[in-house]
């Protein structure tokens, strides 16, 4: 009987570690599409090339751009 | 039903424009009469400062030959602003180039540039007096020859101008926006309640993005001479050098700047248009009311003072 009841306790303790771990740790959230990123090579102030990443998500809807006046050449 | 974006898109001041307002659902007559009021408050602006209309304000004051004129309080108004900005840029921005510039060859709207040989104004020197009569509306040229243009800050004014008209019409408008051909004033809430934001046109790759903005309220400009080219074989640009009297050498291919009103953001940006990168710098540093995004012919943009941008560019690697 005692071997019973610490099968019972056991299996009981081993779902509780479960439920604890499941609560405590989140999916990871979803990594964002590659696409999303920019990657420009540009020249640097002294000459140097930089890569330089611009980070997904930044570019967001806008509500207006600013250029020189578009006119007819 | 959630709050959107009412446009109202439009041609004026020898560019595309747009008013735009933050509207809920039932703001729709609203929204109309302040796009409307915005949209004639550009007309009149138009009337008032084009120097491509014979019958404008600015027009009569250039002709009369340094005779006292009566104008309309707007070019009152955007005289004095310009006063102002070409003693805070210390002559960079001078409304009184406009000999230089004709001499250039810009002399008629640029739909109607021909194509010939640049001149320089004889006699012609930078900084000419403008004397104003605030209460009376009176504005004469104290100078023989002189004349004014106020392209490289009206239509920052006419944008300032429209918004408020906007908020005249309906004064509970939540927020809006007028964009005169990249020139934009702006103010108050947008339809996702956050921030504006603005695209600068990378000017080295149509279609391309050079920056985001992001801005409660103020003005934004940009200034270039990546598209206003004249002259022989597009040789010549708008851009004149108040020192030399000569389209500029030295300067960006474009500059942004952001500024609390769209005049001034104009004013500043038409001054850093004719300025090499260190003398940009020193000009914003000097100048903590305004940012600016620097955009050489080649190299890496500079971002000076403290530019609002959204996205952020890390340097990965440096070889």
């Amino acid at each position: 009987m005692q071997r019973v009841w610490a099968v019972v306790l056991s299996v009981w303790a081993m779902l509780a570690i479960v439920a604890v771990l499941a609560w405590t740790h989140h999916p990871p959230a979803p990594v964002s599409s590659p696409a999303a990123a920019q990657t420009l090579v540009v020249k640097g102030a002294n000459g140097k090339q930089q890569l330089v990443v611009v980070q997904p998500g930044a570019l967001g809807a806008t509500h207006g751009t600013t250029s020189t006046s578009g006119v007819v050449r | 039903m959630t709050a959107r974006l009412e446009r109202s898109t439009f041609r004026a001041v020898g560019t595309m424009c747009e008013a735009a307002v933050t509207a809920g659902p039932n703001d729709g007559r609203f929204a109309r009469l302040a796009l409307a009021s915005a949209r004639a408050e550009v007309a009149a602006c138009e009337a008032a400062l084009s120097r491509f209309d014979a019958a404008s304000d600015l027009s009569r004051l250039n002709a009369a030959g340094g005779e006292w004129t009566a104008v309309d309080r707007r070019l009152v108004e955007a005289l004095r602003l310009a006063l102002r900005a070409r003693e805070d840029t210390d002559g960079r921005f001078d409304p009184t180039v406009l000999p230089a510039l004709v001499a250039a060859g810009y002399d008629r709207s640029f739909e109607q540039l021909a194509e010939r040989p640049a001149r320089r104004a004889a006699g012609w020197r930078a900084g000419a007096a403008v004397e104003i009569e605030d209460e009376a509306g009176l504005v004469r040229l104290l100078e023989p020859g002189a004349a004014v243009d106020l392209g490289g800050i009206g239509k920052g004014y006419a944008a300032s101008q429209a918004l408020d008209a906007m908020h005249d019409a309906w004064p509970m408008l939540p927020g809006g926006l007028v964009d005169l051909g990249g020139d934009l004033a702006l103010r108050g809430d947008t339809p996702e309640h956050g921030p504006w934001r603005i695209r600068i046109a990378d000017p080295r790759r149509p279609g391309a993005t050079a920056g985001v903005l992001v801005l409660d309220s103020g003005g934004v400009a940009t200034s270039g001479r990546d598209v206003r080219r004249f002259g022989p074989g597009g040789s010549l640009h708008h851009l004149i050098d108040p020192e030399t009297g000569a389209p500029a050498e030295a300067g960006p291919l474009t500059v942004t700047v952001v500024a609390p009103d769209a005049a001034e953001a104009e004013a500043h940006a038409t001054a850093l248009g004719i300025s090499p990168p260190a003398d940009a710098a020193a000009h914003v540093a000097a100048h903590p009311r305004i940012s600016a995004l620097y955009i050489p012919h080649e190299g890496a943009a500079l971002p000076l003072g403290a530019l609002p941008l959204a996205q952020r560019r890390i340097v990965v690697r440096a070889a």
